[in-house]
Formats: structure tokens, C-alpha cells, sequence
């Protein structure tokens, strides 16, 4: 064993690998600023600072526990239905801190849609499924419905598949199929940001590049988070990418630059699947 | 490296090779033995499980299945008929002895199954006496009222003693005369009919004479302090001139009816009012062009049995109309032939009876189950012939012409049939058909009433306010617990509600009885003000609390705001039953229960809202814990799902919580109700237990398990009180098999559709 292959896995103290001079064309839907969320006694991130970009796929990629995924489920307030769970720090979408005291935590998640690592579908209809989140506003017409459902469908590209069988459960659809309904479910209710936490990493290779693709389609009306393990994933989906390390913002930049350039050693690793 | 993947060539050999040797070993011979025996065994405990539960219901369908045989008769002997048409003919007990009366008043006892003759004695008539007429003034005691044609009737008893010389049971009969031999003097005319009747009291006799004239005298019994014996102070003597044609005259047990009957149909009926006959009505018993061709009492002499000419038997008796004067009417009819009815024997301990029609048929019938056990052609039969049936009813003699037929009978539960069980039956006395159970009482002559409705509706009515009042507490005390309480909270919660179901019921049963009840009867008013402010106070507190500054709800961490319920709950038990006197006095006149009764509902101390409460107490833990484990068991990722499309908690719940849950609480539900249907010993304990048809919810019940359990010691082994009660057993059993094959059924119904769970 040669010395360049010893690994530095210590933690990452200094934020200076977060180029937001990289995002200097692009307008801020989500601000992170010097959050830190605690698990109990323990700290799940570190001080993160962080803006995310309208309009733009941004991934977080990092070993298994880096804590994207617990990062990810702030900016829709997720993490509030656990317990122990205590942030500190501010999250501004469009300006107005989504931790502050007089937000609506259901109309936030309204705005800010999320979709999972495992599809759930609600045992409901395909309909019914796509319709939840507008019968949640009080939207019961059933012409709106329709539309809305329809337009749906076809934005996660599923409506040729099941526009015969709306009426049929959720649960016979296929793994992949039940993730774009899940997509669909989220867009139908018009959200500003989805976030997506390792969607299709219960799938197979060709759902996976359905997905992918209904990602690389959506990013012209939404700004898109994903978390993901897969870096030639994040490579192919992102505009931007954040590598996290230990509760740590190791580093952020264009995906160009992360995947061609890393500031950052340890970046250089993850990428080139030294560990992970 | 090389050495390195020496090192693992190395380990790998050396594994595999001892992997070997454990499959040599006989380590899989051993595994393969574990799973065969694990297999097995399995199978075996639930096989035997099945067997079980069909060894259970067969059991029962095997002792309940005689109720709807047949009456089946075999012939034994056949011997030649030495007197034709005596006056009275008759078997003892058990069957083994007849005896018959001549005109001449000889009285024969001889072997029944023989003809063989065992002694004979001569009544005390004078040398120009007669005997025109013989009734039975008391069959049990077998009394016989003999009239003679000089208007003298000698009441002799037979009496049938039984010993055993060398150890043989003989059975040695004899003739006493309890009245003394010179009998009574009735009048001076010749007796036509007689009719007697004798009981603790009373003794009186009515006879029709040769100028068709009615005399009545009545007796009361005293017992003498000289001889020990039995003397008899005439109350009444009484002559009645009537120009009615009698052919069959009836005057009933206990002294208060006499029924004059012609072959014409018309009736003829008189009512003992302070100690004189009184004539009641009269009226036709048939249609025009029809004639009576036989009337008899059925047992206890309520009934009367008509038979006519066209081959049916109606049963009349007196009901009470809306003038309060009894009217005598027809209840049923049985359609036994299309010829005349020959003969009607009734049966003499039960209210069955034995007819024999003009085309040599013989029929079994029994009143209350309005059910025919029996229709069989007898050839030898002719329009002459008499039956004989023993108290027992296990042998009937027939004569047939020259010959008599001996004839062993079995016919064990002609008083059961489907009507009987589970159709309005109109008994004897009663103003209308009715569902009753009333399965016993002290005399020997009373219509059991086996009617499974009332027991079954009061089954379902327990179950129905026990589900009343534990449903809703189970259920939403379970969504609560499950998807709103901290986990730390629900840790001891819930564990305590279901240490609730170890409680055993007779302690609850207990307590609903001893204690609830009167407490309940001493507080109405309270008790009714908890059930209302109770929920009222609850939503309040909980609006109060959502609108209090957040500085205070902030005090109580989230999932833990269910615990400062518990003294407001305490607080308002407490008020209500503070004022519960107040407001009874001020709404109430001072006492609930009086008022309930003057406005029309009657209140019994125990009731079905105790039995309600204490019951739901039993059913609660069940069903709080299964569908507390459904609800907490809907996937996570779900209830997430939903509140990432921005639903709120509640939207949650209603929406894809509760119906994923769904097919967990509605089986929790069934489990719960399954419990209540089968559940004994609160209502045993917390109810009058009498079995009434009625919906109140201040009046008790009657349940199958209930019946079960007060009337099993009491029933005799074999009786159809004995196998009324397994079929009481039965009905419970198909209860609950229904109630689980539709939980069952929906619950996989509700499965499919809501798939996750």
C-alpha cells in the first residue's frame, strides 16, 4: 500500500469549500444559514450554510450518515415528527425563515414537496392518489380533479402507461411506476421545490433512467434537491452538487467542477469511490 | 500477498472440511429430525384444534337432535279382549298393571302385558245399582268418580303399593274409599255423565241425569282429628234444569269450569263464581253440516280437544277478551285426517294427546309445538277403539276389535319443535301468541315454554349496549394512544388497559351487580349528566387548550396533554353526581325512578346500562389492543407521505391511517362483539335475568349463556329442558361462528383493498 491512498476521514471543520460565488448568475429559492440540527445530545449537522438555486437541480452526495438526508428533510420540516430532534440556525425560502414562529408547517410542505427513497403509495386509487394533496386543500370538483390529475400523469410521465386503469390500485403498479406516481402526487399540488431523497435507489436500471429523465424535465418548473448515493447519478441529473461529510458541507460547486475538479481531498476521494 | 492467499487457500480448506464432517456427522440427519418433528407437531395441534371445535359441534348437534324425531311404537303383544266397552279402563305408573270396571262394578286388575288377571273387586252397589258413568276426579291420585244409575257416585282410589318379597318388585294393588264406601247422593235420577274433580282442597261433582238436568255439588276437604282420614263439608248442592242435549260433559281440575258439549258442536260452559255455577257462554264448536265426535281435556283442563267429523282437532280454550269475561276459542287446529275422528286420548302428564280416526289411523300430537310425532295405520283398529296410554307414556293398550294390542311407545320430545322454539306460540291462558321461555314452575300440569327468541334478543341486546358504550371509548381511546401519544406515556398506557382484560368477569359481574347498580338507581340523574357533560367537558377542555397562549401549552410536552385530562374527568364524575340529588328534586319530582315509571318506562335496578357499562368494561381492553397495535402498525412511510403533500395530522389520520388500519379495527371490533355475545357471568351477575322481549335500556335480559348457566344444575339429564338448554348452547355456537365467518370475511375483504397492511 502506497501513502497517497490513506484516506483523511477526519471531520471537516473549515466551510471554505462552499463556492457560492458559483451561484452568482442564478436566483436563491432556499438559503441555509449556519444551521445545526441535534438528534439528542448528539449533532447531526454542523453549522451549514448553503443556498440553493431556482430552477436548478442541486444533488447532495456523501457516505452513508453524512446527514444529507437529514438535511434534506429541513427544508420541509420532516424532521419536526421526530422527537428528539432540535435545530438551530434559519432556512429561508424566498426570503422568510421557514422555522420561524408563525409558519404553517402543512402549507410549507405544501410548497415544498418531497418524494421518498421507497415509493409509498397510498393504498387508493392511481386517482386518488394524484388527487390527495388537492382533496387536502378542500378541491373536490371533479372536473379540476381531472385536469389536474391528467396533467400530472403526463408531467411524471406516466399517463400513457395508466390512463386506462386510473381506477386501479396503487399498489399493482410496478416499483418504478408507483415512484412517478409518488412524483406526480407532489406536483400536482404545485409545490416550489421538490425534494427528492435517493429516489430511485430502490429501483431497477431502467426505472432508474425514467426517473432521471422526469427529473431532467421537471427542472425547467421546479427547483429540484436530491439526495443520492449514486455519483455518476448525480453527475448526469445535477447543475449543482454538495458533497457532505460527517454533518459536514465538505464542499459545493458547479457538478462540473466537483466531478473535474474538487477543491477538497476528501471530495477527491468520495468521487473517484475511494470509500463510501 | 502470496502469503496472504496462502493464509485463505489455508482457511478455506480448512472450513470446507469441516463443514464435511458436520454433514457426516449426522448434524443433517439431526437438523432434517428437528424440522420433521417441528412440522409435525404443528400440524398435529392444529388438526386437533379443528377436531376439537367439530367434536364440540357435533356433541351438541348429537344431543340436541332427538328433540325433532318422531314418535316411534312397536308392538309387543296381542292377547283376546275378555270385556268389551267397560266403563273404565286404565294402566298404573309404570304400565305394568291395567284395570278395568264393568257395569256391574267389578273391578278388574289384571297383568297389561298378559291380560292375565291379578285380583278382582266388587264395588259396594246394591243389588239393582248399576254403573252408568265413570270419570277420573283426579288421575294422579287415581280417584274415580263412579257414578250409578240411582243417582249415587262412590268415589273409590286405586292404589298400587309396591314391595319386594325376596327381592322382587311386585307391585300389589287394592282399592280404598279415602270418602267412604256409601258415596254420594246426587239426586234421584239416573246418572247419564258424570265429571269430578278433586284437589288439596276442594272435591266437586257434576253429573248429567236421564232428564238431561245438571247436578253440582261442591266439598271442602277437611282433614278429621278423630280417624285421620279425610272429611268432606258440603259447600254447595245445586240443580240445574237444562234443556241442553249433553254428549260429553268436562269439568276441569281445579273446579272452576264446566263444559257441556253436544254432538251438534253446540258448548254449553259454566263458571264457578262464589261457590255456585254461573252459565258462561254457549256457542257453536264447528260449522254447519259437522259434528263433534269426541271432546276431551287436555292435561290441567284448560283445553279442550274437539275432535269432528271431518277428520280435525281444534284445541279451544278460555282467553280472557278486552271486557275482562272469558271466551272460549279456538287456538289451533289439528288437520289429522279426512275422515271422522274416532277417539282422543289425551296424554297424562304432558299436554299431548292420542287420536285414532275412521280410517284405522293412529296419531300422536302434542298442543304446544302444534306438532303431529306420529301418524301410523293401524289395520286391526275399528270404530270401537279405545287407547290406554300409562302416566309415564311409554305404553299404550289398544283394543281392536276382540283383541288387545299392546304397544311400547317412545316419544320423548313431542313438546319441542321448530314453532315452538322460534315462532309466537299462544299458551294455554295467555291473551295472545308470545315469545316466552319459561322453562319451569311448581305444578305438574304446566306448559313449559321453550321459546329461544327472547334468550337470543336478550344475547344481542347485552351485546348491543355493551358494544354501545365500549366502541367508541376503545376505538378513539386507541387512534389517541397510537398516533397522537408520546411513545413514553403510551408505554404505560397501554399496558394498563390491557392488564384490564385479566380481570376476571365474575368480578365484574360482581361489582355491576353489588355496587354499580344501586349506585346507579340512588344517582340517575348523575349518571345521565356524566354521559352527557362528560364528552362536552372533554372537547371544551381540549378547545380551551388549543386557544391557550402558547407560554403555557408549551409546559406540557407534546403527546402528553392526555394525561390533564385526568382531573377534569375526575372533577366532572365528581359535580355530576354533587347535584345529581339537586336536579332530581328540581326536574324530577324528587325521584328519577318514579318519574321514569309515570311517564311509562319501567326501571329495574339491574338493567342493560349496567350491564352495559360492565360488560363494555370487559370488551374494552380487547378490542382497544388490537386496534391500537393496527393503527400504530400502519407503515410510517405513509402517514409521511401525506404530511409531505401537505396534509395536517388529522388529514392523516382520517385519510390514510384509519383506512389502512381498517380491516385490524373492524376485527377488533367483531373479537370485541364475539366477547359480548358469549360472555356469562356479568350478565349472569348484573342482570334479573328474566327473559323479556323488550328494547328498554332499564330493563334486564336473559342470555343463551346466562340460560345455560342458572337452569343447567336444575334440568334433568335427558329431559327436553335438558336439551333445550344444548340447543341454547347450539344457537350461541352458530352466533359466534357467523359473527367470526363475516368479521372474517370482511376483514380480508377490507385487506384486499387497503393491501399494506
Amino acid at each position: 500500500m502506497t501513502a497517497d491512498m490513506k484516506l483523511d476521514l477526519t471531520p471537516e471543520t473549515a466551510n471554505n469549500g462552499v463556492n457560492l460565488e458559483a451561484l452568482k448568475d442564478e436566483k436563491i429559492t432556499l438559503e441555509v444559514e449556519d444551521l445545526n440540527l441535534f438528534y439528542g445530545e448528539k449533532q447531526a449537522l454542523h453549522n451549514i450554510n448553503l443556498q440553493i438555486p431556482e430552477k436548478k437541480v442541486t444533488a447532495f452526495i456523501g457516505p452513508s450518515g453524512c446527514g444529507k438526508s437529514t438535511l434534506l428533510r429541513c427544508f420541509n420540516r420532516m424532521n419536526d415528527l421526530v422527537d428528539i430532534a432540535r435545530v438551530e440556525g434559519a432556512i429561508k425560502l424566498n426570503g422568510n425563515n421557514i422555522y420561524g414562529p408563525d409558519v404553517n408547517v402543512a402549507d410549507l410542505r405544501r410548497n415544498v414537496g418531497m418524494v421518498f427513497q421507497k415509493p409509498n403509495p397510498f393504498p387508493k386509487s392511481i386517482y386518488e392518489n394524484v388527487a390527495y394533496g388537492l382533496r387536502l386543500q378542500g378541491i373536490n370538483k371533479r372536473s379540476v380533479l381531472d385536469e389536474v390529475v391528467e396533467w400530472a400523469l403526463k408531467g411524471a410521465a406516466l399517463w400513457d402507461e395508466v390512463k386506462d386503469r386510473l381506477d386501479d390500485n396503487a399498489l399493482g403498479m410496478s416499483g418504478g411506476q408507483q415512484q412517478r406516481l409518488v412524483i406526480a402526487r407532489s406536483i400536482a399540488v404545485q409545490p416550489e421545490v421538490l425534494l427528492l431523497d435517493e429516489p430511485a435507489s430502490a429501483l431497477d436500471p431502467i426505472s432508474t433512467l425514467k426517473i432521471e429523465e422526469l427529473i431532467h424535465d421537471l427542472k425547467d418548473q421546479y427547483t429540484i434537491v436530491i439526495v443520492t448515493h449514486n455519483m455518476q447519478q448525480a453527475a448526469r441529473v445535477s447543475d449543482y452538487t454538495a458533497f457532505m461529510y460527517m454533518g459536514d458541507m465538505v464542499e459545493f460547486d458547479k457538478t462540473d467542477t466537483i466531478f473535474t475538479n474538487p477543491s477538497k481531498k476528501k471530495t477527491e476521494d468520495y468521487i473517484t469511490g475511494r470509500y463510501g | 500477498m502470496s502469503e496472504l492467499s496462502n493464509d485463505y487457500e489455508a482457511v478455506k480448506d480448512r472450513v470446507r472440511a469441516l463443514l464435511d464432517k458436520q454433514t457426516e456427522g449426522g448434524h443433517h440427519t439431526l437438523r432434517r429430525i428437528k424440522d420433521m418433528v417441528a412440522k409435525h407437531s404443528i400440524a398435529i395441534g392444529g388438526v386437533s384444534v379443528i377436531v376439537a371445535v367439530v367434536m364440540i359441534f357435533f356433541y351438541l348437534l348429537y344431543v340436541v337432535f332427538p328433540i325433532f324425531r318422531s314418535a316411534e311404537i312397536t308392538q309387543q303383544q296381542v292377547y283376546s279382549n275378555v270385556a268389551q266397552a267397560p266403563q273404565l279402563w286404565g294402566m298404573e305408573e309404570y304400565g305394568e298393571i291395567a284395570y278395568r270396571l264393568d257395569d256391574a262394578g267389578q273391578l278388574v286388575f289384571y297383568r297389561a302385558d298378559s291380560g292375565a288377571v291379578i285380583s278382582e273387586e266388587a264395588l259396594p252397589l246394591t243389588a239393582d245399582e248399576q254403573v252408568s258413568s265413570v270419570a277420573y276426579a283426579n288421575r294422579e291420585e287415581a280417584i274415580v268418580a263412579v257414578a250409578l244409575n240411582s243417582g249415587r257416585v262412590l268415589l273409590p282410589k286405586l292404589t298400587f303399593s309396591i314391595s319386594y318379597p325376596n327381592d322382587q318388585r311386585t307391585i300389589t294393588p287394592s282399592i280404598e274409599y279415602p270418602f267412604g264406601e256409601e258415596g254420594i247422593l246426587l239426586g234421584e235420577a239416573a246418572i247419564v255423565h258424570i265429571a269430578a274433580a278433586k284437589n288439596e282442597e276442594y272435591l266437586s261433582l257434576v253429573a248429567v241425569d236421564e232428564n238431561a238436568n245438571l247436578a253440582f255439588q261442591r266439598f271442602e276437604l277437611q282433614e278429621s282429628f278423630l280417624t285421620e282420614g279425610l272429611e268432606l263439608e258440603q259447600l254447595t248442592e245445586q240443580a240445574i234444569e237444562s234443556d241442553f242435549s249433553v254428549d260429553y260433559l268436562m269439568h276441569d281440575p281445579t273446579g272452576q269450569w264446566v263444559y257441556l258439549v253436544g254432538k251438534d258442536g253446540s258448548l254449553q260452559s259454566y263458571w264457578l263464581e262464589d261457590d255456585e255455577l254461573q252459565p258462561n257462554e254457549r256457542l257453536s264448536l264447528v260449522a254447519q253440516g259437522v259434528s263433534v265426535t269426541d271432546a276431551k281435556l287436555l292435561l290441567g283442563g284448560i283445553s279442550i280437544l274437539v275432535g269432528d267429523s271431518q277428520g280435525n282437532i281444534a284445541q279451544w280454550f278460555p282467553v280472557r277478551d278486552d271486557t275482562n269475561t272469558y271466551r272460549l276459542t279456538r287456538i289451533r287446529n289439528f288437520a289429522f285426517s279426512e275422515s271422522a275422528i274416532v277417539n282422543i286420548t289425551p296424554e297424562i302428564r304432558r299436554k299431548g294427546f292420542y287420536a285414532i280416526d275412521a280410517e284405522k289411523n293412529l296419531g300422536i300430537f302434542y298442543a304446544t309445538s302444534h306438532r303431529e310425532v306420529l301418524q301410523e295405520s293401524l289395520p286391526e283398529l275399528t270404530d270401537a277403539s279405545e287407547i290406554v296410554i300409562n302416566p309415564r307414556g311409554n305404553r299404550m293398550l289398544v283394543t281392536a276389535g276382540s283383541q288387545i294390542e299392546v304397544w311400547s311407545v317412545e316419544n320423548e320430545h313431542p313438546d319441542l319443535s321448530w314453532s315452538a322454539l322460534w315462532s309466537k306460540v299462544w299458551y294455554e291462558s295467555y291473551p295472545e301468541p308470545q315469545y316466552t321461555y319459561q322453562s319451569s314452575a311448581s305444578t305438574t300440569d304446566f306448559e313449559a315454554k321453550f321459546s329461544l327468541v327472547p334468550l337470543s334478543f336478550g344475547t344481542l341486546k347485552a351485546a348491543f349496549y355493551a358494544m354501545l358504550f365500549a366502541m367508541p371509548l376503545a376505538i378513539c381511546g386507541a387512534i389517541f394512544t397510537a398516533y397522537f401519544m408520546a411513545p413514553k406515556m403510551r408505554s404505560s398506557v397501554k399496558p394498563a388497559i390491557e392488564i384490564m382484560e385479566a380481570l376476571p368477569t365474575v368480578i365484574l359481574g360482581f361489582l355491576a351487580g353489588l355496587w354499580l347498580a344501586p349506585v346507579m338507581e340512588e344517582n340517575l340523574p348523575g349518571v345521565f349528566m356524566i354521559l352527557i357533560l362528560m364528552p362536552l367537558a372533554i372537547i371544551a377542555f381540549g378547545l380551551t387548550w388549543h386557544f391557550l397562549p402558547s407560554r403555557i401549552t408549551a409546559l406540557i410536552p407534546e403527546g402528553w396533554q392526555a394525561a390533564l385530562l385526568v382531573p377534569v374527568i375526575i372533577l366532572i364524575a365528581w359535580f355530576c353526581f354533587a347535584i345529581s340529588y339537586p336536579v332530581e328534586k328540581l326536574m324530577f319530582d324528587g325521584n328519577m325512578r318514579v318519574w321514569l315509571e309515570s311517564i311509562g318506562i319501567t326501571y329495574d335496578q339491574r338493567n342493560s346500562m349496567v350491564v352495559g357499562i360492565a360488560m363494555g368494561f370487559a370488551v374494552i381492553p380487547t378490542i382497544f389492543s388490537i386496534a391500537e397495535d393496527a393503527i400504530f402498525s400502519v407503515p410510517k412511510h405513509l402517514s409521511n407521505g401525506s404530511l409531505a403533500l401537505g396534509a395536517s395530522p388529522w388529514q392523516t389520520l382520517v385519510r390514510v391511517v384509519l383506512p389502512t388500519a381498517s380491516p385490524g379495527i373492524f376485527s377488533a371490533v367483531m373479537i370485541g362483539l364475539g366477547r359480548a355475545v358469549g360472555e356469562t357471568m356479568i350478565v349472569l351477575m348484573a342482570t334479573g335475568n328474566t327473559p323479556i322481549m323488550e328494547a328498554n335500556i332499564f330493563e334486564g335480559m336473559r342470555t343463551l349463556s346466562a340460560n345455560i348457566a342458572v337452569e343447567m344444575p336444575e334440568s334433568e339429564v335427558g329431559s327436553s329442558h335438558y336439551r333445550v338448554l344444548f340447543l341454547a348452547g347450539f344457537v350461541l355456537f352458530i352466533f359466534t361462528f357467523i359473527f367470526n365467518t363475516v368479521a372474517e370475511n370482511v376483514r380480508h375483504r377490507l385487506r384486499r383493498k387497503y393491501g399494506s397492511l
